[in-house]
């Protein structure tokens, strides 16, 4: 399936109201506004899982990921009264998620470019491209580039190359326009290209 | 031939796009790639061309990575569920006390308490979804009594007048029967049709 | 700032009641407090483990010692039980406890609050 962008399950289509033995996320979001800790139990249930793993593809250490995901839903559970359902709950929680994470990424900035610059010096690269194959390497050189990214294009770049969402969708989640987004993830995939060795 | 060409509005905005030595911009080549435009300088400019043979050997290691993060379903979000729900029964939001019993027994159960108790009741009828329960005092009423206001979802085929008096007797019954609340009505709103027959779609995130 | 402190007899009291009320049919238990909420987020070992928790059972004495006590008391009951009778247990539960303990006194208030269901 080369080149194939499989997005994941979007958040919206969660919860389908069909379904005679499933609730559907808009009435578990009524139930939890008014108080019902079990309603809400069931959508950090229905949740957790892909909002894990956005986490950790954004932050990469699933200690601090979990932390971001926790601290989201307790967000969730004091924002719900005031939440008019004008997004999916699956899409609210998405973006309350990239917001953790950005702010961990925000903080982590200050150290990590130092670190990463180290690990993956650009003149080796430069004088050896052809060094550059697929498999392993590839993978551990781009996780190690990621590092490279400022924390707004690396949610973007995230969201758009390992989650498969929308640029609409982005936009949405990280609160810019989907120029911005576009803009992020050119720069990102820039930076990447060149990371990796493949630039001329 | 075009000397126009427009590179996609956030890059030119940052100012840091780059041309390839044929004059396209880096952004735009890229950009007709993800949209697979089909376009045939691209496909006969050598610059072009290296440009997304770069992209496409960035995707192939990005196809890599996407894989090496574990299945959602892998992920045993069980221990996370218990941590946030401890965290949230310390900042309840049980809503205000109800008169259980005669009037001025001095007995009391909480809103939410009741409300899930009702909820439960009008789910006992066949396809029907609750949502809203809001349970106030009675206007009226010299304590004892509430009001009970019930939004659900009913399936799009049942008659709905009948269904809601349904709906009604069991809010009603059990309101007496589980709880000891003196209902002095049961309003019921149906703020969604719902087609029971699409069935098979799971509310899973996986 | 003279904050309303039990006496050691108050607290044995609100102890006796609360087991008094954990024993009533239909009482899962009394309401945890804030402190043992803490404990189960924190994942800490309960230290007070053994000993019925009494954050659920609030007594206030009344003006002097021929008035009536007031007690306030916060349970989660068992969900196939009626909350209404379960709650009129309780109440009438304390209320003996009382009156057999102070006999000379005048009749307890108590108030109960059904706070959940399991």
């Amino acid at each position: 399936m080369a080149g194939a962008r499989r997005p994941t399950a979007p958040p919206e289509a969660d919860g389908g109201t069909g379904d005679t033995g499933v609730t559907a996320d808009a009435l578990l979001v009524v139930r939890a506004a008014e108080g019902d800790e079990d309603a809400f139990a069931t959508l950090v249930q229905r949740h957790a899982p892909a909002l894990l793993r956005l986490a950790t593809r954004m932050l990469r250490t699933p200690a601090e990921a979990e932390d971001a995901v926790q601290d989201a839903f307790l967000s969730a559970w004091r924002r719900l009264p005031e939440f008019q359902g004008e997004a999916s709950f699956g899409t609210w929680m998405y973006r309350i998620v990239t917001n953790r994470c950005l702010n961990v990424l925000r903080a982590r900035r200050p150290v990590a470019p130092l670190e990463a610059a180290g690990e993956v010096p650009a003149a080796e690269h430069a004088t050896s491209p052809a060094r550059i194959t697929e498999g392993r390497d590839a993978v551990r050189e781009l996780r190690d580039a990621l590092d490279l990214l400022s924390a707004e294009q690396r949610a973007c770049w995230v969201l758009r190359e390992l989650d498969g969402r929308s640029y609409e969708f982005i936009a949405d989640a990280v609160g810019i326009s989907q120029e911005a987004v576009r803009a992020r993830v050119f720069r990102a995939r820039r930076c990447l290209t060149r990371a990796l060795g493949a630039w001329r | 031939m075009t000397t126009h060409t427009d590179p996609p509005e956030g890059a030119r905005a940052d100012g840091d796009d780059e041309s390839l030595p044929c004059g396209r911009p880096l952004s735009r080549v890229w950009d007709d790639w993800e949209r697979q435009t089909d376009d045939p300088h691209t496909a006969t400019c050598p610059h072009c061309r290296t440009a997304v043979d770069d992209l496409a050997l960035l995707e192939s290691a990005v196809r890599g990575l996407r894989e090496e993060t574990p299945d959602p379903s892998a992920h045993d979000a069980e221990p996370l569920t218990r941590r946030v729900m401890d965290l949230v029964r310390l900042e309840l939001r049980p809503g205000r006390p109800l008169p259980l019993g005669e009037p001025a027994e001095d007995l009391w159960i909480m809103e939410t308490v009741a409300a899930r108790v009702l909820r439960a009741a009008a789910e006992t009828v066949e396809g029907v979804r609750a949502g809203s329960c809001r349970i106030v005092d009675a206007d009226g009423h010299e304590g004892g009594a509430v009001e009970v206001r019930l939004d659900i979802h009913a399936p799009a085929d049942a008659a709905l007048r009948p269904l809601a008096e349904r709906v009604r007797q069991r809010v009603r019954e059990a309101a007496d029967r589980e709880l000891g609340l003196v209902t002095a009505s049961v309003d019921i709103r149906v703020t969604d049709l719902v087609d029971v027959r699409a069935e098979g779609r799971e509310g899973d995130t996986a | 700032m003279t904050a309303h402190t039990p006496s050691a007899a108050q607290t044995v009291l609100v102890e006796d009641i609360a087991r008094v009320v954990e024993d009533v049919p239909g009482v899962a238990f009394l309401r945890p407090g804030l402190a043992a909420r803490l404990r189960s987020a924190l994942s800490r070992p309960d230290p007070g483990a053994g000993r019925t928790p009494t954050a659920g059972v609030r007594l206030t004495p009344g003006a002097d010692d021929t008035a009536g006590w007031h007690v306030d008391v916060h349970v989660v009951v068992v969900r196939r039980a009626r909350a209404v009778d379960v709650a009129r247990a309780v109440r009438s539960a304390v209320e003996t406890h009382l009156a057999l303990r102070f006999p000379a006194r005048p009749g307890a208030r108590v108030r109960v609050t059904i706070t959940g269901q399991v």
